[in-house]
């Protein structure tokens, strides 16, 4: 076993290009920690991401990196795990680059229930792209491209990832560092597919309302709720009120975790292979006619 | 005695007529001949117009062939459905259900008639054999034995093949309607006899289709993760796949979507494993945005485009060649990435192999550009001796290398640089779609950017001299010249033989590396050429195009192109080059 | 929910509170510095170099907090934890802006200050130990003497508010 990681280990020498004042800085220092207290070595770490802000973030991190294409990162990760399971798969990216243009493969990578972490900055907006409207933008939200008000209902991130059956769900905001790093800690160790919705404020594009000193003001820990995180019902209940509640804590945890993707398979392969090998060499006798 | 035998044989999809078709195809290649069967349907799932071709050779079969030597037709209207697709001639023997009626006219061109038309009470002779009209097909089987001595025995076990599953009543049944058959066809021997020719020394082959061909090449290449879904015409390489590669360690993912698939195998390739997918056209234009990252991250990925009618939905079920251009070009910046084509079953082995080791070697996406007919026609093959491939490995760092101080993008030399993957201590680095340096680390330098596309472009240098990826024939100085390529490929070199029996001074050029164009090797092939035909199946005549772009080809050599699900005929092709050789 | 998590005031012992303390100023560090490398990317290199400062300064506390903890207790495993303390001493993460001038910085690193002098002040009543007691005490009137420092700067600062914005060009999309 390795010695002792710091947090500082898990830190590459890139400087963010996120505006100071951004909350993924928040984000990276608990990423950083969270690393730390789980302990694998950064080459054993596969860390994937999308096109955003936020995707930057694989980048300053001394774990394996890949920094993908617009909303492809699930894809990617998943196919990085199935092909290394003794790796730890994390996953990041913004609420558009998830919800938006890779919302089509978020019900799938949570059904696979593949071994993995997907961490959303969700600051309802497009920082990288200058400020357009994004999926968890609030109707009526005024943008460079809803100048007049957004017409639309933004998706519920929370919702969306408990009704299709996530194990891991939780919210979480820099305005509370200590909460945020044992939330991203707990979804590391969390076998199969865990999700945490981090609300991380764009200083330059996002609404005066929503930046950090709100957040420290507005946010309600799930545990003086007095909420079971094993009640998925209840969970969900609470998941309704994204967008008017800031909520943070685990929503829910499944108390019986299912065998993941993953282990399924390592589990079938093992059984296939047993008895005679099959040389490659010998791929073509099932074709000989005699 | 013939050497070569044409069947055509269409009715409804009820009929098992594709069944009969490859028990004809199972008896020939188990008694050595030669042999190549196509399917031709109409858009049912189940029950429509079907067809099928056999062609059987005592020497190896290079296309499906031209107008039919026989012709089985269950019914005019589903024969007349497939048109030009099953050509008869006036050397055709027209074998018929009797009840049908006469043969329409518009069968055969004005003037013409079959050689013989045969009208055989099929289903009558079925019932009174076998007690049901439905064995008709085993009937047709015993017609064809007994006018074109295609042995019994060999037919009898094609039988059993078939229906030993389905009820022992069932076997026998249809063993006394093959029996029928043979005898009907002995009784009325033909005007112009022309039996089959016995192969000399007749041996073991393989029979498969090009998508088996593939997968199996997969594997042996040491593919471990195939991510996909499924599309029609290469949906079966997914699932044979799915079937064997946990067998050897690896995985198959079919994801929810074509972009999911390609995405998953990239990741694959990121976490160190040969990685592939499959798909046909409409998934290949999905794909192209993880294409190009996979180009600029300089990750190994094969895929594999069985081609079918386009643009779009197009023709699902016919083959076409019209994606070299998107398999080539499709990208945007400055992507290069090599394309290959099969011409054959047999050659799909190894140049899938060949593939996964431009992959691995170079350090990007390959395409290997099949087509629906290749893909899904079954031929025999002769044994594939797979200890001559070479199967290569991808460029990792050395332990020195990674203690040193690592650089996954360094520009060397050669623009490969060593590849590392999670796991590997001190290979860390971060993959990216944007522009990186030699580090990884994102830039917007134009400097740096300038120095990653050549390295990128560099690394694939050493194609242009790649001689073992282009087949050549005949006079190397001959004025003539026919080039092609995919399934045309057979048929060029059909029409290629027939030419030079006929004292013409001409040659042959298929290539199967298609992009980047190795310009030296065109150069040199067409030093000699006055005249000549880039044969193709495709509106534009997209090859012809390709290297018109980076070639001085020579003014009358010309395209010689249509759209696909019309394969050209060797007849046509050296008719082509007979008025190009008269002109000169 | 307080800025220290999971440790109760009545039984901390001295030892405890100086491995609090060391870690409080480590945050406030580890926050300049982080500020200090934000200011530098982003092109604000006074506002950089006076991070860099007051993050040795913070070093330079903590230091001195150490050895005290080393002659009293030597090696002795710590009970505190750094996930115990947040925003203590250090300034929030969104009171870094790019752009922002001395005066702002200096209003930052102010409110951290009184921040942390309302945390040390709270803290004295609630502890029972006479040390301890002293301890936090002697912490508490080091921030009013912070205080003092930095508004003698501030009020060397031009009084105009910061215009930095008005002049920087507009952000660029990537």
């Amino acid at each position: 076993m390795d010695s002792f990681l710091a947090p500082n280990d898990y830190k590459s020498p890139l400087k963010p290009i996120w505006c100071p004042g951004c909350g993924d800085y928040g984000v990276l220092q608990a990423l950083y920690r969270a690393l730390s207290a789980v302990g694998r070595p950064p080459h054993e770490i596969a860390f994937i991401s999308g096109i955003g802000c936020s995707s930057r973030i694989p980048g300053y991190t001394t774990a394996y990196g890949f920094n993908s294409v617009h909303g492809r990162a699930l894809p990617i990760a998943q196919g990085v795990k199935l092909a290394n399971p003794d790796l730890l798969v994390v996953v990041a990216g913004g609420d558009g680059d998830g919800f938006s243009i890779g919302g089509g493969h978020v019900p799938h990578a949570i059904r696979r229930n593949v071994d993995l972490t997907y961490l959303v900055m969700d600051n309802q907006v497009y920082g990288l792209t200058k400020g357009q409207l994004s999926p968890t933008s609030p109707r009526g939200l005024k943008t460079v491209t809803s100048p007049m008000g957004s017409l639309e209902q933004p998706i519920n991130p929370l919702l969306t990832v408990l009704a299709y059956g996530a194990g891991f769900v939780a919210q979480a905001t820099p305005a509370d560092m200590p909460g945020m790093t044992t939330l991203i800690e707990e979804a590391l160790r969390y076998p199969g597919f865990s999700f945490v919705n981090i609300q991380s404020p764009c200083v330059t594009f996002g609404e005066e309302e929503q930046q950090l000193r709100a957040h420290k003001a507005r946010m309600k820990p799930l545990s003086s709720l007095g909420h079971d995180p094993a009640n998925q019902l209840a969970a969900l209940d609470l998941a309704r009120a994204y967008g008017t509640e800031l909520y943070t804590g685990v929503f829910y945890r499944n108390p019986d975790p299912p065998p993941t993707y993953d282990a399924l398979i390592r589990h079938r392969q093992a059984e296939l292979q047993r008895g005679e090998p099959r040389p490659r060499a010998r791929v073509l006798e099932r074709y000989l006619q005699t | 005695m013939r050497e070569d035998l044409v069947v055509g044989l269409a009715g409804s999809g009820g009929d098992g007529v594709v069944s009969a078709g490859e028990s004809l195809l199972g008896a020939a290649s188990s008694q050595g001949f030669y042999a190549l069967m196509t399917k031709s349907f109409g858009s049912q799932i189940r029950g429509g117009e079907s067809s099928c071709r056999v062609r059987l050779s005592t020497r190896k079969v290079l296309n499906p062939g031209g107008v039919l030597d026989v012709a089985v037709a269950l019914n005019w209207e589903d024969f007349r459905r497939f048109g030009a697709e099953l050509p008869v001639g006036p050397d055709t023997v027209l074998i018929h259900e009797a009840k049908a009626g006469p043969p329409p006219e518009d069968l055969t061109p004005p003037g013409q008639r079959p050689r013989e038309t045969l009208a055989v009470p099929l289903a009558e002779l079925a019932k009174t054999a076998a007690g049901t009209d439905r064995a008709k097909t085993s009937v047709v089987l015993g017609l064809i034995s007994g006018w074109f001595g295609v042995p019994l025995e060999a037919l009898d076990r094609g039988l059993q093949k078939k229906f030993s599953q389905k009820g022992e009543g069932l076997l026998e049944a249809n063993r006394k309607a093959l029996a029928a058959g043979l005898a009907h066809a002995t009784q009325r021997p033909l005007a112009t006899p022309r039996s089959l020719a016995r192969p000399q020394a007749p041996s073991s082959k393989l029979l498969c289709d090009g998508n088996e061909m593939c997968a199996s090449a997969a594997i042996f290449s040491g593919c471990q993760f195939f991510g996909g879904y499924p599309i029609t015409p290469s949906t079966e390489v997914m699932q044979i796949l799915s079937r064997e590669l946990p067998r050897h360690g690896g995985v198959v993912l079919q994801a929810e979507d074509e972009i999911s698939g390609v995405g998953a195998s990239v990741g694959a390739s990121f976490a160190g494993k040969k990685a592939m997918t499959a798909t046909s056209g409409p998934g290949m234009s999905l794909k192209t945005e993880i294409l190009g990252l996979a180009s600029i991250a300089e990750l190994p990925l094969v895929l594999l485009n069985v081609q079918r009618g386009g643009p779009s939905t197009g023709l699902p079920t016919k083959p076409e060649q019209a994606d070299l251009l998107q398999a080539a070009f499709s990208a945007h910046g400055d992507v290069l990435r090599p394309v290959l084509a099969p011409t054959s079953v047999e050659d799909t082995f190894r140049l899938t192999v060949e593939a996964f080791n431009l992959a691995e070697k170079y350090q990007t996406p390959v395409v290997i550009l099949s087509d629906q007919e290749i893909a899904q026609r079954k031929e025999t093959v002769d044994p594939i001796d797979v200890s001559r491939f070479e199967v290569l490995e991808r460029l990792r760092p050395t332990a020195e290398e990674l203690a040193r101080g690592y650089q996954r993008f360094a520009d060397t030399p050669s623009g490969v640089s060593p590849l590392s993957h999670p796991g590997m201590k001190g290979g860390n680095y971060l993959a990216a779609g944007i522009e990186h340096d030699a580090k990884g680390a994102p830039t917007a330098s134009g400097a740096v950017h300038a120095a990653m596309n050549a390295k990128r472009f560099r690394k694939l240098d050493p194609l242009q001299s790649r001689d073992d990826f282009f087949e050549r024939q005949g006079d190397p100085d001959a004025p003539l010249a026919l080039v092609s390529w995919g399934s045309s490929a057979g048929v060029a070199r059909e029409a290629f033989g027939l030419a030079r029996a006929r004292g013409m001074r001409v040659k042959l050029l298929v290539p199967f590396l298609l992009y980047p164009v190795a310009e030296p090797v065109y150069r040199e092939f067409f030093a000699s050429v006055r005249r000549g035909l880039v044969l193709e199946l495709s509106h534009q005549g997209q090859l012809y195009r390709v290297l018109r772009m980076y070639l001085d080809v020579p003014r009358d050599v010309t395209s010689f192109a249509r759209s696909g699900a019309q394969p050209f005929r060797a007849d046509e092709v050296l008719e082509r080059l007979q008025g190009l050789a008269e002109a000169s | 929910m307080g800025p220290i998590a999971g440790f109760d005031f009545e039984r901390m012992t001295l030892r405890d509170a100086l491995d609090l303390a060391v870690l409080i100023e480590e945050e406030a560090r580890d926050r300049y510095w982080e500020f200090a490398e934000q200011l530098a990317t982003h092109d604000t290199p006074e506002v950089a170099d006076f991070f860099s400062r007051m993050a040795r300064i913070e070093e330079r506390h903590r230091g001195e907090l150490l050895e005290r903890r080393r002659t009293m207790f030597g090696d002795a495993p710590s009970s505190v934890e750094r996930r115990m303390v947040f925003d203590v001493e250090a300034p929030a993460y969104d009171d870094a802006r790019a752009f922002m001038g001395v005066r702002q910085a200096l209003e930052t690193v102010l409110a951290a200050e009184v921040k942390a002098y309302a945390f040390f002040s709270e803290a004295v009543p609630r502890v029972k130990d006479p040390e301890l007691k002293a301890l936090f005490q002697e912490l508490r009137d080091e921030e009013v003497h912070h205080q003092s420092l930095v508004k003698a700067e501030l009020a060397r600062c031009p009084e105009k508010a910061d215009d930095s914005e008005a002049y920087a060009d507009d952000p660029n999309a990537q």
